[in-house]
């Protein structure tokens, strides 16, 4: 009931966020695993959010101007 | 007043003097990492910069409120987060996000529809530009977004991002799976443009 049965494809999806997040108890964890290990249509989709999620953060990384660190470094405090 | 307290006053100062010099050193040490966040929290570079600036010219000045030890990369994104939130984002109320029937699967499927299924959807790249998850992430709407952000691209767990919001942590993970998935929705989206 509500487990990762036969043809649980919808529980799996449900579990799809805190599974990558880290967030299931080992037990869910492992049950989980062992579905994903059978079921190639739940192994793509978690395959591909987990790369997604690499992506994005790739994607959306912008680095700080030299000239923005150093009115950052002018910003401390004078010297007492 | 008595002779030893007037003597070890200088030595207090001094003290204080070298513990704030190691605090703004540590805070200027995670600056890049702070700007990471920032830089998506806003829509522009500029607005990035600003509150930045703004978020270390307060914590430099606020740094006795800094308690050692604890996480200062989660103490600095607070302070940019509240000034983010008081510098009149309650000014543009967000809109509230449309009822969202797509399951976590919908960006894959929508994927695979559009490849005619069988092809590599697991590339990513190919069908989704960088501009694509940029512009994406930034029509997530603002109370969403602010958790894909920590979590995401700042590696905050979810009980810092709680802290750093002030909302309890189930709100964070509603929050987050629900930014997730009009993430998706959005990038699924610029999948079907040419």
């Amino acid at each position: 009931m509500g487990g990762f049965g036969e043809c649980s494809c919808d529980h799996c999806e449900e579990v799809m966020q805190p599974y990558l997040d880290r967030e299931l108890t080992p037990e869910e964890h492992a049950e989980a695993e062992a579905h994903l290990a059978g079921c190639a249509y739940c192994g793509k989709r978690y395959r591909f959010e987990a790369e997604l999620r690499v992506y994005v953060k790739t994607a959306c990384r912008e680095e700080m101007s030299p000239e923005l660190k150093a009115k950052l470094v002018a910003l401390r405090l004078p010297e007492a | 007043m008595a002779e030893t307290e007037r003597e070890s006053e200088p030595r207090e100062l001094a003290a204080e003097a070298r513990n704030r010099v190691r605090f703004e050193e540590e805070a200027l040490e995670l600056a890049d990492q702070v700007y990471r966040v920032a830089r998506r929290l806003v829509s522009s570079r500029e607005e990035a910069e600003d509150l930045v600036q703004e978020a270390y010219s307060r914590a430099f000045r606020s740094w006795q409120s800094y308690t050692p030890g604890t996480n200062m990369r989660a103490w600095l994104l607070r302070i940019l987060t509240n000034l983010n939130i008081d510098r009149g984002r309650r000014l543009q109320r967000q809109p509230e996000p449309q009822p969202l029937e797509e399951g976590d699967y919908f960006l894959y499927n929508r994927m695979e529809q559009a490849t005619g299924g069988g092809t590599d959807v697991e590339r990513i790249d190919d069908r989704l530009s960088q501009d694509d998850i940029v512009g994406a992430l930034s029509a997530v709407p603002h109370d969403f977004r602010d958790v894909i952000v920590l979590v995401d691209i700042g590696d905050f767990t979810y009980a810092d991002a709680a802290q750093i919001l002030d909302i309890p942590i189930g709100t964070v993970m509603s929050r987050l799976h629900r930014g997730r998935r009009i993430l998706k929705r959005e990038l699924a989206e610029k999948v079907g443009e040419p």
